[in-house]
This record gives C-alpha cells, sequence and structure tokens, in this order.
C-alpha cells in the first residue's frame, strides 16, 4: 500500500513537471503531437489492420477528467513516442508500472491463467476500458458499484464463456450467479434502493485476485468467509467469533456434533442471500440448523414452537430466537442465552411475564424420550393408551353389531327392528 | 306404503313425542359449532407434516384467523359447558327430587343396568339372547355424554394453560405446558375419533338409523321410534300415565329443512375430518 502511494506521488510530480511544458496527450518530447495522426480520421483509413481503423482514432482530449488525465500518451504506450513510423511494436501497456499491487493480484487470479491460455478473460482494460479510465467512484466506471454486476455478467452470464470454464457441476449456477445475485438482498439494495455501500460482485469474490471458491486463496473460501462477510458486517463478526461456531471455526474447523463449523453461506447460502427477516429464511433456516443439530431439530417439532414453524407460519420461536442468530453457545456456558440464569430474559423477549418457573418448560421436550423426559413419556402413554383401548373397544362394538345385523339379515330375521316391529 | 323417512325418529307410528327440551338443542347445537371450529382450527396444529395442514389453516384465513376461532369456540365451549353445569345444579336444587338427577332411569349416571346392557349386548352381538332394552339413555348415550363432560374438562383446562402460560407459570412449573399439549391434542384426538365415528354409527348410521336421526335437532321422535330406541322408557311412562304430557306436534317444514342441512352438513364434515386424520397417521 505504501509503495503504491510512493509510487503515485512520484508520479504526481513528474506529471507536474511535464506540464509545465506540454498539455497531456497533446505533445511528446520530440514536439510531435500523437493527435496529428490519431485525430485524423483521413489520415487513419487503411492501417487499422484487423481491429479497424477506429481503434487507431485517439482525439486529444479523450484523457479529460479522467484518472488518467495527467498521462501522456507514452507513458502507457511504451516507446511509440519515437517518432514515425512507430518502431515500438507491443500492444502491451504496462498498468503495472503504477498499479503494482492490483497487477500481483490480477496475476494470481483465475482471470490470469486463463487470460494467459484462452484470452477470454479480462485483462485490465477489459473492466477498466482503455483511455476513459474514471475510477470505481465515478458514477460512469464499469466498475462502479452499481455498474460491476452487469460488467461481471458480460462474461459469466454467457453460456459460451460459463460453459467454457467451468466444472459439469458448476455451469448451471454460474451463469445464473449474476441473476440470483439481483434477487438477493445485496442486489436488491443496490439495484432498488440505489446502496452503492452495498456488496456487489468484486466485495466477497474481490476486484483482481478473482478466484474459485474451491482454491485456498480465494476471499469465497470458507477459510476466508468469516473475514469477508465480517469486513462489512463487523457487528455480526463479533457475535460470531464469541459464538460456539465461531470457536469451532478457529479451532480447527470442527464443532461439539462432529461437524466442519458452519460460516456465514451455510445458513445464509452466497447468491441466495435472502433477508434474515423473510418468513421463507426463518422457516429455511431451521432446515439447516436441523443439517448438524439432527436430534434437537426433531424434538423441536414436537412442541407448540415448532409445529407453528411447520405450518409455514414465522410466528412462533425458531432456533435463532432462543439461541440468537450468531451468538450461539451451549446452555453450560454462562454467556448462553440458554444458560440457566438467562433463560428468564431471553424467554422474556416474547412472553412478557415469564417468570423462574415459566423457564421450564421444555423447547425440546420429547415425549417419546423417556429417559430424558419420563414425565411426557408416562403422559403420551396414558393419553396413547386411552385413545387406542376406547376406539379399539367402541371399533369392535360396532363390527359386532353390523356383523350381527348382516347375519340377521341373512338369516331372513330382518336387520333392523324398525321392520320387525309393529 | 309410505316411502321410508330419511329421519330415523320420523319413522313408525305417531304420534310425536317430545325427547330434547329447546335448551338441550341448543346447547347441542353449541357443541357441533364449536367442536367443528376447534377441530378444524387444531388438527393441522396437531399434524402440521400433513399435506393438508397448511391448505386448512389457508382454508380458515391465515394461523391468526385459526387461532382466534379456536379461542372464539373455546369460549362457546365454556359457555355451553356452564349453562349445562348451571341447568343441572338449578334442576337438583330446585326440582324437590335432587336424587333422580344421580340414580335411576332419568340420570346420566352409569348405572348396574347399564353394565348388564353392555353385557347382554356383546351375547346379542354373538346370537345368545335378544338385544337389550334401553329406557331414557341407553349406555351408548351416556358414554358420549360424559365423553364430552370429561373431554371439556380436560381439553378446556389444559387449552386454557396453553392459552394463558404466563398467567398459569405464577403457579405452575414450565413443563405442565409441555403435558398440557400433550393432553389437549391427543384428547382433542380421542375426542374427534369417537365422535365422527363411533358417535355418528351408534346415531346415525347403523342400519336402523341410516342415513340420519335428526331427533337432537328436532327435539321429538314418533312413538314407534320409542318403542325400538327407548321401550323401557315408553313403557314406564305408559304405566304411570306420564306420556301424553310429552305428546308433540310434527315438527315445521323450516325446523326440518334447517335440521336435515345441518345434520347432513355435519356427518359430511365429521367424516371428511376423519380422513383427514387417517391420511397424517399414514404418512
Amino acid at each position: 500500500m505504501f509503495a503504491r502511494s510512493f509510487a503515485r506521488l512520484a508520479w504526481l510530480a513528474t506529471a507536474t513537471a511535464a506540464l509545465a511544458v506540454a498539455r497531456p496527450g497533446a505533445a511528446t518530447a520530440q514536439g510531435i503531437t500523437c493527435d496529428k495522426c490519431h485525430g485524423n480520421r483521413d489520415f487513419l483509413v487503411g492501417k487499422g489492420g484487423p481491429q479497424g481503423d477506429s481503434a487507431l482514432y485517439v482525439p486529444a482530449g479523450i484523457l479529460q477528467d479522467t484518472r488518467h488525465a495527467s498521462l501522456r500518451c507514452a507513458q502507457c504506450h511504451v516507446g511509440y513516442d519515437a517518432g514515425y513510423p512507430h518502431r515500438a511494436t507491443s500492444r502491451v501497456v504496462p498498468c503495472s508500472t503504477c498499479h503494482a499491487a492490483e497487477a500481483r493480484d490480477w496475476e494470481a487470479s483465475i482471470h490470469a491463467a486463463n487470460a494467459a491460455t484462452t484470452g477470454d478473460a479480462p485483462t485490465c482494460v477489459g473492466c477498466h476500458g482503455s483511455h476513459t479510465v474514471y475510477g470505481a467512484a465515478d458514477r460512469r466506471s464499469p466498475t462502479h458499484s452499481l455498474n460491476v454486476a452487469a460488467l461481471c455478467g458480460r462474461c459469466h452470464a454467457d453460456p459460451r464463456i460459463t460453459g467454457t470454464y467451468f466444472a459439469t457441476a458448476d455451469k448451471t449456477r454460474a451463469r445464473t450467479a449474476v441473476a440470483h445475485f439481483h434477487k438477493t438482498v445485496h442486489g436488491n439494495a443496490l439495484t432498488r434502493a440505489g446502496l452503492v455501500v452495498s456488496a456487489t460482485c468484486n466485495d466477497c469474490h474481490e476486484a483482481h485476485k478473482v478466484l474459485p471458491a474451491d482454491s485456498t486463496g480465494s476471499s469465497v473460501n470458507r477459510a476466508s468467509i468469516p473475514a469477508t462477510c465480517g469486513a462489512c458486517h463487523v457487528g455480526v463478526a463479533e457475535a460470531y467469533d464469541s459464538s460456539a461456531h465461531g470457536d469451532a471455526y478457529r479451532t480447527g474447523g470442527v464443532t461439539t456434533t462432529g461437524h466442519s463449523a458452519p460460516v456465514c453461506v451455510d445458513c445464509h447460502s452466497a447468491h441466495e442471500i435472502v433477508r434474515a427477516d423473510q418468513p421463507q429464511w426463518l422457516l429455511g433456516v431451521v432446515e439447516e440448523c436441523g443439517t448438524c443439530h439432527e436430534r434437537l431439530y426433531e424434538t423441536y417439532f414436537e412442541t407448540y414452537h415448532g409445529k407453528v414453524t411447520r405450518l409455514g407460519f414465522n410466528l412462533a420461536a425458531s432456533c435463532s430466537d432462543c439461541h440468537t442468530p450468531h451468538n450461539m453457545r451451549p446452555a453450560s456456558d454462562t454467556r448462553s442465552s440458554v444458560y440457566a440464569e438467562n433463560l428468564v430474559a431471553t424467554c422474556g423477549r416474547c412472553h412478557s411475564g415469564a417468570n423462574a418457573n415459566f423457564v421450564r418448560y421444555q423447547p425440546h421436550g420429547d415425549p417419546k424420550d423417556r429417559a430424558k423426559y419420563p414425565l411426557l413419556f408416562w403422559t403420551w402413554l396414558f393419553m396413547t393408551l386411552l385413545l387406542v383401548s376406547v376406539m379399539a373397544f367402541f371399533l369392535l362394538h360396532t363390527f359386532l353389531w353390523l356383523t350381527r345385523l348382516a347375519i340377521n339379515r341373512l338369516r331372513g330375521g330382518g336387520s333392523a327392528h324398525s321392520e320387525t316391529q309393529p | 306404503m309410505t316411502p321410508r323417512a330419511l329421519n330415523a325418529s320420523d319413522r313408525g307410528a305417531g304420534p310425536y313425542l317430545w325427547r330434547f327440551t329447546p335448551l338441550q338443542r341448543a346447547l347441542h347445537a353449541m357443541v357441533i359449532v364449536s367442536f367443528f371450529g376447534l377441530v378444524i382450527t387444531g388438527l393441522p396444529l396437531h399434524f402440521p407434516h400433513a399435506g393438508w395442514a397448511r391448505a386448512l389453516i389457508r382454508v380458515v384465513g391465515g394461523l391468526h384467523a385459526a387461532g382466534l376461532i379456536h379461542r372464539i369456540c373455546a369460549i362457546i365451549t365454556f359457555a355451553y359447558f356452564a349453562i349445562h353445569l348451571g341447568t343441572v345444579t338449578y334442576g337438583i336444587v330446585k326440582s324437590g327430587n335432587p336424587k333422580r338427577f344421580f340414580w335411576g332411569p332419568d340420570s346420566m349416571v352409569p348405572q348396574p343396568k347399564d353394565v348388564r346392557d353392555v353385557i347382554q349386548m356383546f351375547k346379542w352381538f354373538f346370537g345368545k339372547g335378544e338385544q337389550p332394552r334401553f329406557d331414557r339413555f341407553s349406555y351408548m348415550e351416556k358414554f358420549d355424554y360424559l365423553g364430552v363432560f370429561w373431554g371439556v374438562a380436560i381439553i378446556g383446562a389444559s387449552g386454557l394453560l396453553l392459552w394463558f402460560p404466563e398467567f398459569f407459570a405464577k403457579f405452575l412449573p414450565g413443563w405442565a405446558f409441555n403435558v398440557a399439549t400433550i393432553v389437549h391434542g391427543d384428547e382433542a384426538l380421542l375426542a374427534l375419533s369417537f365422535i365422527f365415528t363411533i358417535h355418528f354409527f351408534n346415531v346415525h348410521l347403523r342400519p336402523e338409523k341410516f342415513p340420519i336421526d335428526l331427533v337432537i335437532f328436532t327435539g321429538r321422535t314418533t312413538t314407534g321410534y320409542m318403542q325400538e330406541e327407548h321401550p323401557l322408557e315408553y313403557e314406564r311412562r305408559r304405566a304411570s300415565g306420564t306420556l301424553d304430557a310429552l305428546t308433540a306436534p310434527p315438527v315445521s317444514r323450516a325446523g326440518y329443512l334447517w335440521s336435515i342441512v345441518l345434520g347432513f352438513a355435519s356427518l359430511g364434515l365429521g367424516v371428511f375430518l376423519v380422513i383427514l386424520v387417517i391420511w397424517a397417521l399414514l404418512h
């Protein structure tokens, strides 16, 4: 970072000195102006080669109010200031001269690897443009946060690109990633609410060091997810860090249930992130918790809370209401929302007036679990036996009644006394 | 020969005799309406995993509406229970003959004759002897009545606990709500299973009565029906000369139509709900 700032400073100094003698882009050291030829369409006819003449057409004021307004043509087009016809042949523009850190990140990215082999992947100008480089804060820039999804979508929503560069299993997901993003809370914030601070592609995937999630160096690798999301969601990251999940994440990734520690995307998914106060999410997250906490999941649905949730209504407590969304800890932990002494407060969030008696409710009480909940087991057994015996007795009563009437009718005695009596 | 009347209590020779008072009929109508309301809104919560559960909740207007209907029907239930207890208590105190509420042919209390009737019924099932002859209330009707009595007390009490948990937690431990949840749901399941199968069969669907017996709506039966269903009461009253006092006019056309509609709608809805329960239990 410091090196980059220094390079910029050095640059500014040089550029300011240059300004004293010439307008940028207007003159070279030899006094020949580039735009004399490159601003003259007639002159350029037939010289553009396969890319066409307009690729060479660069009018004088093109860098005005760009971030490169102070640059001279030859600073990027190295060697082209040595007279005409140009002896220089390089088409590579050395952005890394100034943007060293960004260049290093890009070199490490999947884009660089693919660019080297196939030429499909974006280089600097692919995203930032060539002459009209405005900087990400400028609304006109393709890298402005409101434009990034469209920029990435140019390739990542293109079936040819995703079909070529993504593994078979990931093709559909890759092609729909940008479309899904627009439906997420992040995408909605950008496109509907116009919030430029909301996350777009590069906030999670990085701008330059773009790597697939299974690469260890990737910002969206499981190991990096809490830090990546936590960069914006600072408060959530703090709560997660102090949770049982956060503990497991830091100490090797295995939780007390024997599963790998959940990170943000396990509950919130990646490209289907929906607002956490939406019913569909609150109901879905119970399923998420249940993938590791199987027993608690089953017993939850034995209770009133669980049954209401199962019906599709977000009106009764679900996992995160009692255990907190991010700061969940075992009941034995004094910091836990379900630690005995904290229960009155936790239950009281919904049940105003909850007291010490009230919190002796068993929110995972399972009547089938005789060892853990004997009273519920015996209650359930008594009620079930009552139901079964009453119904069995009277169904037998009914069956025998019908049988007797049928037998009487077959014997010609008449089935009902209404037909036999006067 | 006149065609067989649709209503079982219209069959047989006249004249009509009163069997149920307007208050008893009104209370039974309250039982029907409130019980259906309670079952329809409670069943999805008992079987939330069933495919029909969410649809049924949607039909009644969502969970909030279901909860409201359930509580309104609970209040109706408490109301008919209180009215009945009140009138019985009033009768015991004011009638000058309190004993007949607790013993004898007019009492709902099970008696040695009821045990003998059950045994006699089973003997008849197996071809040994005649069908028992009933007085004012058969053992099946007493079981229906006492079942509702027990059911309202148990389901009502556990329901109140679950309705006002914060209040009851002032003197009950929290696990009482776990127990109340089990008792409330399972007792309700027993109630609806019994009423929509056994009660329906005994009262409406058995061949002697099929397809319906509207006596609980019209309040009156033919003399012939009395002689078949409650022969001992008929003979007792004829012997004591109290039979003529029961003579009733035929039910009005409107009253009959209302009874038919309410009766068949209840039968159909009850059978439908039992099918839902069986569905849920099988899946």
